[in-house]
């Protein structure tokens, strides 16, 4: 994979195996990819955001950044604290 | 932005069952002044009788923490202060996880061990909101013993 966002290692008697990973760009899932594992197999990559979706997010047409959704997630939080919740 | 890790190692581990029961570690944002927490490092594997068994691995994102047992990370440069973030290992109870919230899974050999680490700016994050954060699970149907668990993770 080109420039992974992770590496991930299997230790076993069989021996080692590693591949490649990266995070999801929507929702932060750990996608693991297997070597000469088809692209439209592993989700898919969003042309707005440029960054790779798992297949679970690549089935939603919507950009919705995972930044986003912390942004979102912490304003809310911020919120509830000033009204005294 | 600190460094640290956080093990099961001390305590009393939990036995794996077949259904996701307990925890084996938890990190939750702190209060006051929660900060983002992204785990960049996972390791596991189990310490039983060693067999075939599949188990099944998994950290979600949680909304509450477990309540038990409360450890104190370590910080990886003894210069930087404790963690604002609550940890938790071989908690019998897991917390509130998030229905879709499934940010890791994978399904090795009870033999095998198993290491991800996460490139720069492909962590796993979790919002700076109190209580939220991470679990780290695992499940079996064959395997009922004890399992071993490290998260290296960064505060933000």
């Amino acid at each position: 994979m080109l420039r992974p966002g992770g590496n991930a290692v299997i230790t076993d008697p069989g021996g080692v195996t590693e591949f490649d990973t990266f995070t999801c760009g929507h929702c932060g899932t750990l996608v693991h990819v297997w070597p000469r594992q088809r692209p439209e197999d592993i989700g898919g990559f969003c042309r707005q955001c440029m960054k790779p979706t798992c297949p679970r997010c690549a089935d939603d047409e919507r950009c919705d950044p995972l930044e986003r959704k912390l942004e979102r997630a912490e304003a809310r939080s911020a919120a509830l604290k000033s009204y005294g919740l | 932005m600190a460094n640290y890790a956080l093990t099961n190692g001390s305590g009393t581990q939990q036995p794996t069952a077949a259904a996701y029961t307990g925890a084996l570690l938890g990190v939750t944002a702190g209060t006051p002044g929660g900060r983002r927490i992204k785990v960049y490092d996972v390791l596991i594997g189990t310490n039983g009788l060693p067999a075939d068994n599949f188990v099944e691995w998994s950290i979600d994102r949680v909304t509450t923490g477990s309540s038990a047992t409360v450890v104190v990370p370590n910080p990886l440069d003894t210069a930087d202060a404790p963690a604002v973030a609550v940890c938790t290992a071989n908690s019998s109870t897991g917390g509130t996880v998030v229905a879709t919230g499934q940010v890791f899974y994978v399904g090795v050999n009870q033999r095998a061990s198993y290491r991800w680490v996460a490139a720069p700016g492909s962590e796993l994050v979790s919002p700076a909101v109190a209580a939220s954060g991470f679990q780290l699970r695992i499940r079996s149907g064959g395997y009922l013993g004890t399992a071993t668990g490290t998260l290296l993770f960064q505060e933000q």
